[in-house]
């Protein structure tokens, strides 16, 4: 049988067996980006034009991280404890098939959250958006990268280690990455360490095909998001190959 | 012949380098619509067995032969050839049984996936008011059922059941013996791991006894029954949990709970019936039943030699 009628069956297999889920998650998406765009104007309380795009691009990327960092491990976590996962490896498919289709599921369940929270930012606010067509590539590496980046871990960590790590990725993210806030805000030190982090890159990538006119992604980025992206799928592929 | 296990051997190492040998130079064979029992107590390899035979994790030692293909050179093969049901619950969340019997069909069977085939598993099994619900609310049993399904729906040359009748009721185990039968009359071979002799004795064509990660004994079961085949048997309900003294005629005695077994030459059976008379009467065993000696009494009596020798 053909990879694509075996990833098609697998899709829809993870698919059915967490739509309840999928829909719920879709939803708290949703409402967590527009969360962070209104929400952070009641932290900074008159803020300019410049602040509000920062939040208004930052957004969309905190909902990657969220998905594929947060979330997605908390899912695996369960899938490990449940014996799910050992099932999933006496599947007569590739393996790298099931992580696509699980990739393409998390993708799914982002893209809701980003346009409306996108929409509504425009609506209230008009920040200066000025999409580019690299917002398509962007999103799918900045996706790629948090999805596999987060398998990578989930798979080779125990699931109680990966629920505490993915703790502290969310609050890290949100308070202390240049995300919805310029980089030279933080001390020199954790500057340092987020041009080695995927997050950084992630923020850059998205603000540059967001608003094009008003900020640039370096070539930089796109290499650290293309070796993290790596590094994760390669190490969840080599612990599902693993014997 | 469609599985040959040579001189397996797996040892995994724990913590502080402790070493735990789960099978020990494993060798045995399994023919084509066989039913071959593996049978065992917890942890005496037979799922370590089960995972090399997948191709899951690769033996320390010896090789795997399925349909004459190296398994640990091609595993991707061996998975594509056997289907497997999990010992534990596969968790089907939000999937309704005939959701996920069907997605495992055609993803093994891909367009010879046949429906009819799904409806005639679901319909023996009388598994049809759960169909159509979703697996977060079935029972244990219906889930179990469901699980078997999706091992059996598109079976390919290898079925590996791992204790398939947990959780399922009596009735339905049944339809479920049925069903596994019937697999075999269209050449697929299945290896029924389970710890329940009883049943396995009913349902196997052959069997092998693991006993911490060694054959003890293989064959049929009349073969494997036969080193203590002389023997009767004499099962009993004692009234109570306590213990009670062991009558001098038994050659070897087995208690769980409030169910006693003993193992007797022929000649002994009439002082036994007198001596079960008088512990009747005075109230201490409730019922007690004489028969053959049974594979549940072999395979006691062979485990238990074993442990005694060491």
């Amino acid at each position: 049988m053909n990879p694509l009628s075996h990833y098609k069956y697998v899709f829809q297999l993870q698919f059915l067996r967490n739509a309840g889920f999928l829909v719920f998650m879709t939803l708290i998406q949703i409402l967590i980006s527009i969360g962070i765009v209104i929400g952070f104007t009641y932290l900074i309380p008159s803020p300019d034009t410049a602040t509000i795009l920062f939040l208004a691009t930052g957004a969309p990327t905190i909902i990657l991280i969220f998905t594929g960092l947060v979330i997605l491990p908390q899912q695996v976590g369960t899938a490990k404890t449940e014996g799910y996962m050992e099932f999933m490896r006496t599947w007569p498919v590739n393996r790298a098939l099931i992580l696509g289709a699980d990739t393409t599921i998390w993708l799914i369940i982002t893209i809701p959250g980003i346009v409306v929270s996108s929409f509504v930012a425009h609506l209230m606010f008009s920040p200066g958006y000025d999409i580019s067509w690299t917002v398509i590539p962007a999103l799918l590496m900045i996706a790629l990268t948090s999805i596999g980046v987060g398998y990578g871990f989930s798979y080779l960590l125990s699931p109680t280690t990966s629920l505490a790590f993915s703790q502290v990725i969310v609050f890290g993210a949100l308070m202390f990455s240049p995300v919805n806030f310029p980089m030279d805000r933080l001390p020199e030190w954790l500057q340092t360490l987020h041009e080695i982090l995927p997050i950084y890159s992630m923020a850059e990538v998205m603000r540059a095909s967001l608003a094009a006119s008003t900020f640039e992604a370096t070539a930089g980025n796109y290499i650290n998001l293309f070796i993290w992206c790596i590094l994760g799928y390669g190490g969840a592929i080599f612990i599902l190959n693993k014997k | 012949m469609i599985l040959e296990v040579n001189g397996v051997t797996k040892v995994f190492t724990g913590k502080g380098k402790n070493k735990m040998i789960a099978n020990d130079h494993l060798s045995l064979r399994i023919n084509e619509g066989e039913i071959f029992g593996l049978l065992g107590q917890n942890g005496a390899g037979k799922t370590t067995l089960v995972n090399q035979i997948l191709g899951l994790i690769t033996p320390d030692q010896g090789d795997i032969h399925l349909l004459g293909e190296s398994v640990c050179r091609s595993p991707a093969r061996a998975r594509s050839l056997c289907s497997v049901q999990p010992q534990s619950q596969v968790p089907l969340g939000f999937l309704t049984p005939k959701q996920a019997v069907s997605l495992i069909g055609k993803m093994r069977a891909g367009k010879k996936f046949d429906p009819k085939r799904m409806e005639m598993l679901f319909e023996a099994l009388d598994m049809g008011e759960w169909v159509n619900k979703e697996g977060e609310k079935l029972s244990g049993g219906a889930r179990r059922l469901a699980a078997f399904c999706m091992a059996v729906i598109a079976p390919g040359k290898l079925v590996i059941l791992d204790e398939p009748t947990n959780d399922v009721d009596p009735v339905r185990r049944r339809y479920l013996w049925q069903v596994i039968r019937s697999l075999t009359k269209d050449g697929t071979s299945v290896i029924l791991v389970t710890h329940n002799v009883l049943e396995a004795e009913k349902a196997v064509d052959r069997l092998a006894i693991i006993h911490k990660g060694k054959i003890l004994t293989q064959g049929t079961p009349s073969e494997v029954k036969s080193s203590v085949s002389n023997q009767m048997r004499m099962e009993l309900s004692l009234a109570s949990e306590s213990n009670m003294e062991i009558p001098n005629w038994a050659l070897s005695s087995h208690k769980n709970g409030s169910r006693c077994i003993f193992a007797m030459d022929p000649q002994e059976v009439s002082a036994a019936i007198d001596w079960a008379k008088r512990q009747v009467n005075n109230g201490l065993i409730m019922d007690y039943a004489l028969s053959p000696a049974t594979i549940e009494d072999a395979y006691i009596e062979i485990t238990s030699r074993k442990v005694g020798q060491e």
